[in-house]
């Protein structure tokens, strides 16, 4: 079969093509035309959805949203002011660099905020080669100059969005990499709202929303730096130490001690020998107490400065951060290459999600949540019992109802309303649409509105036929006359409906695609299909009664 | 079968008592949630905890709260959809401290301890940081009212007149606020499927306006000499069976919703329920009247006749 015709849309643009072509050639009845053209959509509309839900060895069509088959939603704010902070990080440590390699004497240069650092204390006869590194390096930032020698320096508007926006990039696609690790079918990973800095995360059919949380949420910044000095069980002995004030380039930084609930404090080189953005891979193994471990290896420019900065430092301790912790601070024995491990006194669990974060990367900035939804997979299945049993309790009612009111013509609305159903339904999986808990609640109404349709035409029928029209002219008054009216409550409807819709993500969504959809089939198949079978009935016969 | 021939009830003659009635319920379901704790948020918008827990055994709310209490000082803790599937939905304000989610681990944790005669099966989560809860309320009031005034908007167009599209709109928000009464009144949380449905209300009861309004269109055209009460009247009986049919059936089809939809779907049932019968009833008693009552007073103000008023429609 050519391409696309497996599609069973294209299929039935295909049929209808052929038959109108047929029509075109001579096919008397323009009846028959449509009974083909009608029917073929709607066989095109069950194929679409079959199987509508899970067999063995085929997934169902419709795809169920969270709250029906479980799993975990989650809003995370993306703390752009970390990746701000970095950047700033990065230009003061570069103006330093540059003024002491021109032999440039300062007093001091610091970041002021998230987008700006401060220069002081330039000496007389050098501010203007000052002024000039800074305009040199730093041409997408404002240089202003408070006094002489004193440089505020700050970054500008369009180049803080660019970073902004960037790290919600880079997030997103840490988060992917790492979501993938977990072995989630169908997750989404998005852009959220319209503040630019939140993402949505939805695992459905995860069952350890803990687990995931913590692999998605671990910023995983790993550094190792230098240990300067000793260690001391609180922040301020370790500030004595170094006469009370943290020296420059330096800083302190909190770890686990030998006792649990005892922390120690280390004081480190500013400045990481690697941090995780050198590392090529990183597995889980075991130390030599068989203790569980993670176990990295090295790009090679990675490799290069470990090797020379181990060298260099041999007997001295490294200690392992990360996300601002030490997690461990061994001696350095001897020059090491392109391997390393770090170890926390880790379970086995610890260690493994630890090990598929470092390999995922470090996320660009922190991320804190806002929301978070998480359903059990077997309440998700009652709330799904339920729906159904809701909505065949009204069908039930409402097809009985039908039959007893308008006696045939009820069979005819009966038929409509199948029709409509099967239309909303293949859409959806067509269409990919998520069926939520309140999208059920929308097809009970969808099947509201088309009982509303139905009566609509047919006491307009019954009116006409009061009147003393004759049946043919009652059916296509009747049909004529409410024309307007159903255009005009779909309408409102519709309205509404895409009002719901900017409710954004999640069950409401859910409801406000299944109202769309369904109005729309119902305008189908409340009127086309539902006045085809009228004049297919009395085109059989003489009619001179009609069962209304 | 038929229910009603003909039927040739006079509404818009009894006007006075159910606007009167209508304001009187509305300035009481005002007042009812004026009190404190008269409206309650569910936790997507005031923000806080909200657990289900399903235990293996038939839980025990009192020795569920002990063990909560440590945890949570303060938590809701109430038996959650049938009693035979053993859920206990648990309540708290909070999110945690340092991470959302926080205060939700040491609530289950302190179950897996202090409960463990009960064996923890499943839970789901709700957990909803200020911010978002914040956003989602100001998002939640800016919709109801971009989409009512849309379809103002609409009716206003398709009628050629600010008059239908303003007495609808004003219907509508006549039901919305009687509807926010009730469910104030029967202690249901203002939740985001409470939202849809209230939305999905508006829909509705504009929706029922206009049959009726286009009824009265199609017949001002045909009879130009009666009075347009008479032809408001009239449109009402004319599609009065439909009115009764097509909304006692999707009244059904809701309460099924309310009755068998489970917990999740209660407040969406309950708000749908009332809201089918106030926009059913709004429709006759309030954007009808509304439809007279402004024709009539611009013709006592211009001095104009009623057919020039009506040509102006």
């Amino acid at each position: 079969m050519g391409a696309g015709l497996d599609n069973p849309f294209v299929l039935w643009f295909v049929l209808t093509a052929a038959l109108a072509g047929l029509a075109y050639a001579g096919i008397r009845t323009e009846l028959r035309v449509r009974a083909t053209l009608y029917g073929s959509f709607l066989i095109a509309c069950g194929v679409a959805l079959w199987p509508p839900y899970d067999q063995v060895g085929k997934p169902g069509k419709i795809r169920l949203g969270l709250d029906l088959r479980g799993g975990i939603h989650l809003v995370l704010q993306v703390v752009t002011d970390d990746a701000l902070n970095a950047t700033v990080d990065d230009a003061v440590q570069t103006t330093r660099e540059q003024l002491q390699r021109k032999a440039i004497v300062f007093r001091d240069v610091q970041r002021a905020d998230a987008q700006s650092f401060r220069l002081e204390g330039v000496e007389p006869a050098r501010v203007k080669d000052a002024r000039d590194v800074l305009k040199d390096f730093f041409r997408e930032w404002e240089v202003r100059e408070a006094a002489e020698g004193r440089f505020t320096v700050q970054m500008g508007e369009p180049f803080a969005r660019s970073i902004r926006e960037r790290t919600v990039k880079e997030a997103i696609k840490t988060l992917e990499r790492r979501v993938n690790q977990l072995g989630v079918a169908e997750p989404v990973i998005a852009e959220h709202g319209n503040r630019g800095d939140q993402i949505l995360v939805q695992l459905p059919g995860v069952t350890d929303p803990e687990q995931a949380k913590r692999v998605i949420s671990k910023t995983a910044q790993l550094a190792l730096k230098l240990v300067q000095g000793e260690t001391a069980p609180t922040r301020d002995a370790l500030l004595q130490a170094h006469g009370g004030r943290v020296p420059d380039n330096m800083e302190l930084v909190e770890g686990a001690g030998d006792q649990p609930g005892q922390p120690v404090f280390y004081l480190v080189r500013r400045e990481a020998v690697i941090t995780g953005r050198d590392l090529k891979t990183a597995r889980v193994g075991v130390d030599e107490n068989n203790q569980p471990d993670v176990q990295f290896s090295l790009n090679p420019a990675g490799a290069d400065r470990f090797k020379r900065a181990t060298g260099a430092n041999v007997g001295r301790r490294l200690a392992i951060i990360l996300d601002g912790r030490v997690e461990s601070a061994p001696t350095i024995q001897n020059q090491i290459g392109a391997e390393g491990r770090i170890m926390g006194r880790y379970t086995t669990q610890e260690a493994d999600e630890l090990a598929k974060i470092l390999r995922a990367g470090a996320l660009p900035a922190t991320l804190k949540y806002l929301q978070e939804l998480t359903v059990g997979a077997s309440l998700g299945r009652d709330s799904i019992r339920s729906g159904v049993a809701a909505s065949a309790a009204g069908m039930a009612f409402i097809t009985l109802f039908m039959l007893a009111y308008y006696r045939m013509s009820g069979v005819n609305a009966v038929v409509a309303l199948a029709a409509n159903l099967l239309i909303l339904m293949g859409a959806m999986a067509y269409s990919g649409a998520t069926l939520t808990l309140p999208g059920i609640a929308g097809v009970i109404l969808t099947i509201g509105v088309g009982v509303d349709t139905n009566v609509l035409v047919f006491e307009r029928i019954r009116e006409e036929l009061r009147n003393g029209k004759g049946v043919r002219v009652a059916v296509n008054n009747g049909f004529e006359r409410v024309w307007i009216t159903i255009l005009d409550t779909h309408a409102t409807a519709l309205i509404a409906a895409a009002f719901l819709f900017q409710f954004g993500t999640g069950p409401i969504k859910g409801f406000a695609v299944t109202l769309v959809m369904g109005l729309i089939a119902n305008v189908f198949a409340s009127y086309f299909v539902s006045k085809f079978l009228f004049e297919w009935v009395l085109g059989k016969r003489q009619h001179q009664t009609l069962s209304i | 079968m038929e229910f009603l021939r003909n039927p040739r009830f006079d509404f818009l003659g009894k006007t006075r008592y159910f606007v009167t009635a209508s304001v009187v319920l509305i300035l009481a379901g005002i007042a009812w949630m004026a009190r404190p704790g008269g409206l309650r948020y569910g936790v997507e918008f005031s923000g806080g905890t909200q657990l289900v827990v399903k235990f293996e055994k038939t839980p025990e709310v009192d020795k569920i709260r002990a063990a909560v209490e440590s945890a949570a000082p303060g938590a809701v803790i109430q038996t959650y959809d049938e009693p035979t599937k053993n859920q206990v939905l648990i309540r708290i304000a909070g999110v945690g401290e340092d991470e959302l989610g926080a205060l939700a681990e040491k609530v289950l944790q302190a179950l897996r301890d202090g409960y463990a005669a009960n064996l923890l099966k499943e839970h789901s989560a709700e957990i909803v940081g200020p911010v978002v809860g914040a956003e989602l309320r100001q998002k939640a009031i800016q919709l109801t009212v971009l989409g009512l005034l849309f379809q103002l908007i609409y009716i206003g167009i398709r009628f050629g007149g600010a008059v239908w599209g303003s007495a609808a709109t004003i219907a509508a928000f006549h039901d919305v606020l009687i509807s926010l009464g009730f469910l104030a009144f029967f202690g249901f949380e203002i939740t985001l499927n409470v939202i849809a449905a209230l939305l999905t209300l508006v829909g509705y009861s504009v929706n029922d306006t206009i049959v009726i309004f286009d009824r009265a269109r199609e017949n001002l055209r045909q009879r130009r000499k009666d009075s347009l009460a008479t032809i408001i009247n009239d449109s009402v009986n004319q599609t009065l069976t439909r009115t009764l049919i097509s909304n006692g059936t999707t009244f059904l089809a809701v309460l099924g919703l309310f009755l068998f939809g489970g917990e999740v779907l209660r407040g969406f049932g309950f708000t749908m329920v009332i809201g089918i019968v106030v926009g059913t009833y709004s429709t006759i008693y309030i954007a009808s009247p509304i439809v007279v009552w402004w024709q009539e007073r611009g013709r006592k103000g211009t001095g104009a006749s009623t057919t020039t008023s009506r040509a102006a429609l």
